[in-house]
């Protein structure tokens, strides 16, 4: 390893440079092109791991594909058709807004007021933030087998505690019915959450001028006054980020449910991602999971859409 | 134009993070996979050599381990045949087939459970064409039966299990149940018991999941004398003995005689109740018995036939795996060099060890004689195996069925009308 070498001056590298370059028509081409040159390594990337999965699942999603794989023609989307006929998909519909909608507002309500906690000064302000981490830092498959294993009647963790606290005298199903699955898969989800939310809006509050809040408390203002007209308005490109990411990740999120009940019993926890992997999956369905996976993406494409154009409207009417 | 900048922007990023979360999953994945093995590539034939690939299902830690060896010493008693066998794990095995065959790389032979869909595809060689007539004889008739397609066999067993009822002796004997129960009504009279004995036991062991709720489906069906297909050869799923079927499993569900969650736990959940006393009864494979056996505190437990209803004989349910060799444009040269492999693999010693190694149960009769001889515990699962009914497998509806089947159980355990859902399925199915 050769350790001499360190930075050269910069009029230096120029100098360098200069014999290589010696026209100044081809050192402007050079100048033109050169950005492109330094994006082309995520082009490239992104062409071969983003773009052609998509375009192969449209594909897919507009095709009679057999068991086996293999592509045997357009069908009219007849893969959409069927989809959508079947009576489990508007039930996993359902299932799919109620759990985003669930896990991301009241993640985003909780990180949020842990953030505002974690902004104020107190000690032990360093171990509580890395303490939140926590959840961020640990894969979602391992996150959900734990809280399956909390909940778990046999021999779950929740029982031992309450029966040892005295509270109950035998083991309780906490679930038995596929409501109480799908509020605990919720729960999890706000859980695992609830960092991202928090670490996005702490740094929007770290970014506030603390003397807003000064010429504030001269005025006059209370609490929640300062947090309705002076923290929520300058944060608030901090919680566009995180619900806009949130609503994507979570509708998307799939070891959650696949972890705590694979979407059963008869589809009642089941989301549309979860449901897409069993229709290709355990079925052998690829073109009818590929369609479920197409509507799931326009779903998103016309929610995410919405939102960032309300809210950037929204900065200009500000601004 | 901030609208365009956010509408792009929104394109941007739903496309980026819908292709990392739901897109990935639907698309067949084109890398190798992670469980193959390191050392297997692409095969190309070497000098005149004879290239044949396999793709082998990952059954257990030494799997991998096993075909190692196998392809050592295939490759250096076979100087003509270059040999190269990829393990793959369960998980990925049917994705990284789909692949291959999407991309026109089909695997010359390929171990896995099912066949009916590539045989669909026109994808497969009639398994005959490429098994040695010697090697062809060892294998169980019935189990052949099970790969035959308008009166062609397309693919052979590699190994099999079945299922048996296995019982916790020390609670039945505490509980005051007498005899082992062989029938449904000393099985709910025998839970009942249980249950009055102590109720933090779980009496009977139920796995309605999305893992292997068509098995549930076939404990109940085939010992009330009911079949997922009737006797002309088309699906009978709603059968009046198999209404009867579901409705007695869902009653012992309802009747708090089971494990609480039937819908969410599997049967490895089930298997560890049962090995840690929590559980008195299960239905479970043989590979259940090594499985207690090695836990700390074995219990004392026994294993019976599946009760069956009232007037009704009792039934196994088996299951097996295949070889099956895919259709490349082979030269004859190739078909000899893969009835070689199949010679190879199915040699009696080396095809007991593989068994043994797995801890299934042999699919040739000279491989059960050997472990019979063996083992006098094995020679009783044997015997079993022999006797067992299979899945409709060779149907090319039974992916749907097998499905269908579970969404039935489970939509019976939230109160749906046992006969209402199997006749919508069979109208699904069979129109």
């Amino acid at each position: 390893m050769s350790t001499k070498t360190p930075a050269a001056p910069a009029r230096q590298q120029s100098q360098q440079r200069e014999p290589r370059l010696p026209n100044p028509g081809n050192k402007k081409l050079f100048r033109t092109v050169e950005p492109y040159i330094w994006i082309a390594p995520s082009i490239i990337l992104m062409a071969i791991f983003i773009v052609t999965p998509i375009v192969k699942v449209f594909q897919l999603s507009m095709n009679k594909v057999t068991r086996a794989g293999k592509l045997k023609g357009f069908n009219n989307f007849e893969n959409f058709t069927t989809v959508i006929k079947d009576p489990s998909f508007a039930l996993v519909l359902k299932n799919t807004i109620l759990w985003t909608i669930a896990v991301v507002v009241l993640s985003t309500l909780l990180g949020f007021i842990l953030a505002l906690i974690l902004n104020n000064e107190f000690k032990g302000r360093k171990v509580a933030r890395a303490i939140v981490v926590f959840p961020w830092a640990t894969t979602l498959v391992i996150q959900a087998s734990a809280w399956k294993f909390i909940v778990n009647t046999d021999y779950g963790t929740l029982n031992t505690l309450l029966m040892k606290m005295g509270i109950i005298s035998a083991p309780m199903n906490w679930t038995s019915t596929p409501a109480a699955w799908f509020t605990w898969e919720i729960a999890c989800g706000i859980f695992v959450t609830i960092p991202f939310v928090c670490f996005c809006v702490l740094s929007g509050l770290q970014s506030i001028d603390n003397s807003y809040y000064e010429a504030a408390t001269v005025d006059g203002a209370g609490y929640f006054q300062k947090l309705f007209k002076i923290t929520l308005p300058l944060v608030k490109s901090s919680l566009t980020v995180s619900t806009v990411l949130n609503i994507i990740y979570v509708f998307n999120s799939f070891p959650i449910i696949w972890t705590m009940t694979k979407g059963d019993p008869a589809n009642h926890t089941d989301t549309l991602v979860t449901y897409l992997y069993k229709l290709a999956f355990y079925n052998g369905k690829q073109g009818e999971a590929s369609a479920v996976s197409v509507i799931g993406f326009i779903i998103l494409l016309i929610c995410a859409s919405i939102y960032m154009i309300y809210t950037l409207r929204k900065g200009d009417e500000d601004l | 134009m901030k609208k365009i900048l956010a509408a792009l922007l929104a394109t941007a990023m739903t496309l980026s993070l819908a292709a990392c979360g739901g897109g990935g999953t639907s698309t067949p994945a084109a890398s190798t996979p992670a469980g193959s093995n390191p050392s297997a590539s692409t095969p190309a034939a070497s000098g005149d050599k004879v290239a044949i690939s396999v793709i082998a299902a990952e059954y257990g830690k030494q799997t991998k381990d096993w075909w190692s060896n196998f392809q050592t010493e295939f490759n250096g008693s076979h100087d003509n045949i270059d040999l190269n066998v990829e393990v793959v794990s369960w998980n990925d095995i049917y994705t990284v087939v789909n692949t291959r065959i999407s991309n026109n790389a089909a695997p010359d032979i390929l171990n896995i459970d099912v066949f009916a869909d590539y045989q669909a595809d026109d994808l497969l060689r009639p398994i005959q064409e490429c098994v040695s007539d010697e090697t062809y004889a060892k294998f169980y008739d019935a189990f052949l039966e099970q790969s035959n397609i308008d009166g062609t066999i397309w693919a052979i067993p590699d190994l099999a299990s079945a299922r048996a009822m296995y019982y916790n002796k020390d609670i039945l004997d505490a509980a005051g149940v007498d005899t082992v129960p062989t029938t449904w009504a000393e099985l709910k009279a025998a839970c009942e018991k249980i249950k009055a004995y102590d109720a933090n036991i779980y009496p009977w062991g139920v796995d309605m999941t999305t893992d292997e709720g068509q098995a549930c489906f076939a404990y109940y069906s085939w010992t009330n004398g009911g079949d997922f297909l009737g006797a002309d050869g088309s699906w009978a799923l709603n059968s009046a003995e198999n209404v009867e079927a579901v409705e007695y499993i869902v009653g012992l569900v309802k009747d708090g005689l089971t494990n609480s969650d039937p819908a969410t736990q599997t049967r490895y959940d089930l298997q560890e109740l049962f090995a840690a006393g929590k559980l008195a009864m299960m239905i479970g494979p043989n590979q259940i018995s090594s499985y207690v056996a090695s836990s700390d505190n074995p219990i004392n437990f026994g294993i019976a036939s599946i009760p069956a209803n009232e007037g009704k004989s009792t039934s196994s349910v088996g299951v097996m795996d295949r070889f099956m060799v895919f259709e490349n444009d082979d030269t004859d040269d190739k078909i000899d060099a893969i009835k070689e492999f199949f010679n190879f693999f199915y040699e009696d010693t080396r095809y007991s060890d593989w068994v043994i190694m797995e801890d299934f149960l042999p699919a040739t009769k000279t491989g059960g004689e050997i472990m019979a001889a063996a083992n006098p515990d094995a020679a009783s699962w044997i015997e079993i195996v022999g006797s067992a009914k299979f899945y409709p497998t060779a149907q090319a509806k039974w992916a749907d069925v097998k499905q269908g089947v579970i969404d039935v159980e489970q939509q019976a355990l939230l109160g749906g009308n046992v006969k209402e859902l199997l006749d919508a399925l069979q109208a699904k199915i069979a129109g």
